[in-house]
C-alpha cells in the first residue's frame, strides 16, 4: 500500500469505530459543544454589571444621599441594602448578599470642607473579578463627588484662587480592549483550554484502546496508519477551534486584531503537539487508564499555568518550567499577540517554534514506544 | 455493610489507577496547583515610558512610577507609536505617556495631563501596573501641588479620600482567591473519577449491572463519604495552613458540619454516576473535562450577578456550586452556617435526590439471581 492509502485506511478505520461507539464519538462531538457553550453563555455579559453593594450611613446627611444616587447610577454597581451598622453589613457580605460595603462615617461633610473627609470601602477580596470592578467604579464616584463639593461648597468658604483643578490628571485606557471586557480574555482562553484537554483525552483513548483491546494485532500500525488514526481527532477539534473563534470574533464582535490564518495555524500546532504528548504517555505506560489519569494531571491544570490571567513570572521555578512544557501556554501567548494586540506576524508567530519543539521531543519517542508496544503482545491488554 | 465498606478500600489498594486518583491526586494537586499561584500578587510588570516633555517634573514622575512594587520601567521610548509596538508585541504590559507642556501646565496652576495605557492582552497585569503607577502619581501630585503653591498660594486639598480595605482575603493574593475553591473541585473530581473507575471495572468483570443489598449500599456510601471527608480535612486542615491561605475563620464544628454536607451530596452524586458506567476507562474520558466548567459555574471568579439566570439554575445541580460557596464562606470569610442557609438547603436537596436515585440504581434487582453476593465479591476481588 502507498503511504496515502495507509493514511486513508487508518482514517476510515477510526471513523468506522467512532460510528459504532457513541460514547467515544461524544468526546469529539457534543461534549466539547456542551462545555464550550456553557462557558460562553455564562460569560456572555462580558463586562460585570450591577454588583450588589451595601451602604452604611452613619451621618444621615445630604452627602450620603448624593453617594447613594451615584452608586445606583454607576453601571457596575447596584445599591442593594442600606445597612443599619457595620455588623449587619458584614453579615451580608459573608452571606454573599453584597460584594462590598461603603462606610460613610459621622461628620464626614464637615471634615470634607476641611479636606479631611474619608469614605471607607470594604470589598470582598475573595471574589477577585468583582472586587476590582467595584474599586474602579467607586474611585470614579468619589472623584466626581469631590469635584462637586469643591465647586459648590469649598469655593464658598475658601479664599479665591485656592480651589483649582488637581495638579496632576491621568487618563487611563486599556489598549486593544477598550471596555476592559473580561469576556474576550476569558472566553478566548477557556475555549482552547477545554478543547485541548478533551482532544488529548480523545487521542490517548484512541491509541490506548488499541493496546488494551489487543486490536493492534489486526491493525499492525506504522507511522502512516498512526497519522491516519489521529487525523479525525485533529480535524474535529480544528472545526471546534474555528467555531469557537467564529463565535467570539464574529458573533460577539471581538475582532481578530491579527488574522484567523495564524490563529488556526496555532490551533493546529497545539493539537499536533498534544498528539505527541498523548503518544508518549500511551507508549510509556502501555495502559489506557494510567495514561488517562496522567493526562488529567498534565493537561488538567494548564489554565492555571498558562500565565494568561494570573502571571507565573513570580511563581517557583518548577511552575515556570512546568508552564513551558505545556503547549497551551504557548498557544495562550499566541492568542494575546495575534488576537488581542495584533502584533506583526513575525512576532506573533514566535510561539509556534516551542510548539514544534514539544511535538518533536514528545512525538518521536512516543511514536517509537507505541510502535514497539504494538509489536510485543505481552504489552497488550493492560488495565 | 462493613464487608462492602472494606471491599471498597481493598479494591482501591489493589488498583493502581484508582489509588492514583483517590489518594495520589489530592497529594499531587496540593503541591502542583498552588505552585502556579505562588507569586500571589502582581509584581514588576514591564512598563515603557514616552517622555515628550523632557523636564525636571516629568523625570521626577518617571522615577516615582519606576519605584513602585507593581511596575518596572523597561524602556524609555521616543514616540507613542513605538510604545504601541512594544505593547502589541507583548514586551510591555503598560505605557506612560507624558505629553509636551506637562511641567508648564503645573507651573501655571492647571492640571498636568498624562496618559496611562494598559495592554488588553493581560487585564490583571496591566490594571495592577496602572494601579501602582496611580499610587505613585499621588506622591508626585503632592510635590506638584507644592510647586504650584509657590506661585499661586496653597490650594485646597480634595474634599474626600477613598480608603479601600479588602475583606476576607486581606492580602489580596490571587492564589488565596482561587485555590480555596479549586480544592473542593479536586475533591469532587477525585471521588467521581476514582469510584466510577472502580464501579466500571467491577461491572465490566461481572458482565451485568451491579446490584447490592441496602446494607451493602450503605457500606459503599460510607466508604465514599469517608474518602471525601479525609480529603476535605486534608485541604481545609493542612494545605490551606501550609500554603498560608486565609483559613479557619469559622468554628471547627461548623466547618466539619458544612464539609460533611458537601461530602454527602458529592458522594450521592458520585454513586449515582458510578452506577451508569460499563467500562473501566469511560469515566476518565468523559469526566476529566468538566473540572474547569465546574469551577467557573461555582461563581467564585465570575460573579453570580453577571451570570444569566438559566446558567445559575444549571450550576445549582452540581454539589460543587453550593459546596464552594459554603466552604469558602466558612473557611475564608468567617461566616457561620446560618449565613449560608440557601447553600445548605441546596446541598441537602441534592444529597437527598441523588442519594435516592443512587439507592434505586444500585439496589434494584436486575438480572442474575445471586447478584448481591457476587457483586460484593467482585468489588473486593478486582485485585
Amino acid at each position: 500500500m502507498s503511504v496515502f492509502a495507509r493514511i486513508s485506511h487508518g482514517f476510515a478505520r477510526e471513523l468506522r469505530f467512532l460510528a459504532r461507539n457513541p460514547w467515544d464519538l461524544a468526546l469529539l462531538t457534543w461534549l466539547p459543544l456542551a462545555l464550550c457553550a456553557i462557558i460562553a453563555w455564562q460569560l456572555s455579559a462580558g463586562v460585570i454589571r450591577d454588583l450588589p453593594v451595601a451602604l452604611v450611613d452613619q451621618e444621615r446627611g445630604a452627602l450620603a444621599r448624593d453617594l447613594a444616587i451615584r452608586i445606583e447610577g454607576a453601571p457596575g454597581l447596584r445599591l442593594a441594602y442600606h445597612a443599619q451598622d457595620m455588623a449587619e453589613a458584614e453579615r451580608m457580605a459573608r452571606a454573599g448578599a453584597v460584594e462590598a460595603i461603603v462606610l460613610i462615617p459621622r461628620e464626614v461633610t464637615a471634615r470634607a470642607l476641611e479636606g479631611r473627609g474619608q469614605i471607607t470601602l470594604f470589598v470582598n477580596a475573595a471574589h477577585s473579578a468583582a472586587s476590582s470592578t467595584i474599586q474602579r467604579e467607586l474611585a470614579g464616584i468619589i472623584g466626581a463627588a469631590n469635584g462637586r463639593v469643591a465647586i459648590e461648597q469649598m469655593a464658598a468658604v475658601l479664599p479665591p484662587g485656592t480651589v483649582r483643578a488637581a495638579p496632576l490628571a491621568a487618563s487611563s485606557a486599556i489598549a486593544f480592549n477598550a471596555p476592559a471586557s473580561q469576556e474576550q480574555q476569558l472566553v478566548s482562553l477557556l475555549h482552547p483550554a477545554l478543547l485541548h484537554l478533551l482532544f488529548m483525552l480523545a487521542v490517548v483513548s484512541a491509541f490506548g484502546r488499541e493496546l488494551r483491546d489487543a486490536s493492534v494485532a489486526e491493525w499492525r500500525p506504522d507511522l502512516a496508519a498512526m497519522a491516519g488514526k489521529a487525523a479525525p481527532y485533529v480535524l474535529a477539534f480544528m472545526v471546534w477551534g474555528a467555531l469557537a473563534t467564529a463565535y467570539l470574533a464574529g458573533l460577539r464582535g471581538w475582532t481578530l486584531a491579527g488574522g484567523p490564518a495564524l490563529l488556526m495555524t496555532g490551533y493546529l500546532a497545539m493539537f499536533v503537539a498534544y498528539t505527541g504528548v498523548a503518544l508518549l504517555l500511551v507508549g510509556a505506560t502501555r495502559c489506557m487508564s494510567q495514561s488517562l489519569s496522567l493526562t488529567g494531571l498534565y493537561a488538567g491544570a494548564s489554565f492555571a499555568f498558562a500565565g494568561a490571567i494570573f502571571p507565573v513570572d513570580q511563581a517557583s521555578s518548577f511552575a515556570k518550567v512546568w508552564a513551558e512544557i505545556l503547549p497551551f501556554t504557548h498557544f495562550a501567548r499566541l492568542i494575546a499577540l495575534d488576537w488581542v494586540s495584533g502584533a506583526e506576524a513575525s512576532v506573533a508567530a514566535a510561539p509556534l517554534l516551542p510548539l514544534a519543539i514539544i511535538t518533536l521531543v514528545t512525538g518521536v519517542p512516543g511514536a517509537w514506544l507505541f510502535l514497539r508496544a504494538s509489536r510485543s503482545p505481552q504489552d497488550w491488554g493492560r488495565r | 455493610m462493613w464487608a462492602a465498606f472494606r471491599a471498597v478500600f481493598a479494591a482501591i489498594f489493589a488498583d493502581r489507577a484508582a489509588a492514583l486518583l483517590l489518594l495520589g491526586a489530592p497529594l499531587l494537586y496540593a503541591v502542583l496547583y498552588p505552585s502556579a499561584y505562588a507569586g500571589e500578587i502582581v509584581e514588576d510588570v514591564p512598563v515603557v515610558v514616552v517622555d515628550m516633555d523632557r523636564t525636571a517634573a516629568s523625570r521626577d514622575l518617571i522615577i516615582h512610577a519606576g519605584a513602585t512594587q507593581q511596575s518596572r520601567i523597561v524602556a524609555s521610548l521616543a514616540s507613542p507609536a513605538e510604545a504601541e509596538r512594544w505593547l502589541a508585541s507583548d514586551r510591555a504590559s503598560a505605557a506612560i505617556l507624558i505629553p509636551e507642556g506637562y511641567a508648564r501646565a503645573i507651573a501655571q496652576g492647571r492640571s498636568g495631563q498624562i496618559v496611562l495605557t494598559g495592554s488588553g492582552a493581560h487585564l490583571l497585569r496591566s490594571s495592577s501596573a496602572l494601579g501602582g503607577i496611580g499610587a505613585a502619581l499621588g506622591s508626585t501630585a503632592r510635590e506638584a501641588a507644592f510647586e504650584q503653591a509657590r506661585a499661586a498660594g496653597p490650594g485646597a486639598p480634595p474634599a474626600m479620600q477613598l480608603v479601600t480595605r479588602p475583606l476576607f482575603n486581606t492580602r489580596e493574593g490571587y492564589g488565596a482567591a482561587v485555590f480555596p475553591g479549586v480544592a473542593f473541585v479536586i475533591v469532587h473530581q477525585s471521588l467521581l473519577l476514582g469510584l466510577a473507575l472502580l464501579a466500571g471495572t467491577a461491572r465490566e468483570r461481572l458482565g451485568a449491572p451491579l446490584s447490592v443489598t441496602p446494607a451493602q449500599f450503605a457500606g459503599l456510601g460510607l466508604a465514599a463519604a469517608m474518602i471525601a471527608m479525609v480529603q476535605v480535612c486534608w485541604f481545609a486542615g493542612f494545605v490551606f495552613w501550609w500554603q498560608d491561605y486565609p483559613r479557619g475563620a469559622a468554628p471547627l464544628w461548623q466547618v466539619l458540619a458544612g464539609g460533611m454536607l458537601f461530602v454527602a451530596a458529592t458522594a450521592a452524586l458520585v454513586l449515582l454516576l458510578a452506577s451508569l458506567f460499563r467500562t473501566r476507562e469511560r469515566p476518565l474520558q468523559l469526566g476529566l473535562g468538566i473540572s474547569l466548567p465546574l469551577f467557573f459555574l461555582s461563581g467564585l471568579t465570575w460573579p453570580a450577578a453577571a451570570t444569566p439566570a438559566p446558567v445559575l439554575w444549571l450550576a445549582r445541580l452540581f454539589p460543587t456550586t453550593p459546596g464552594l460557596e459554603l466552604m469558602v464562606g466558612l473557611n475564608q470569610m468567617g461566616g457561620s452556617l446560618a449565613d449560608y442557609a440557601a447553600a445548605l438547603f441546596n446541598l441537602a436537596v441534592l444529597a437527598a435526590i441523588f442519594g435516592a436515585l443512587a439507592f434505586w440504581r444500585w439496589t434494584s434487582p436486575r438480572g442474575l439471581p445471586a447478584l448481591p453476593v457476587r457483586a460484593a465479591r467482585d468489588l473486593s476481588g478486582s485485585a
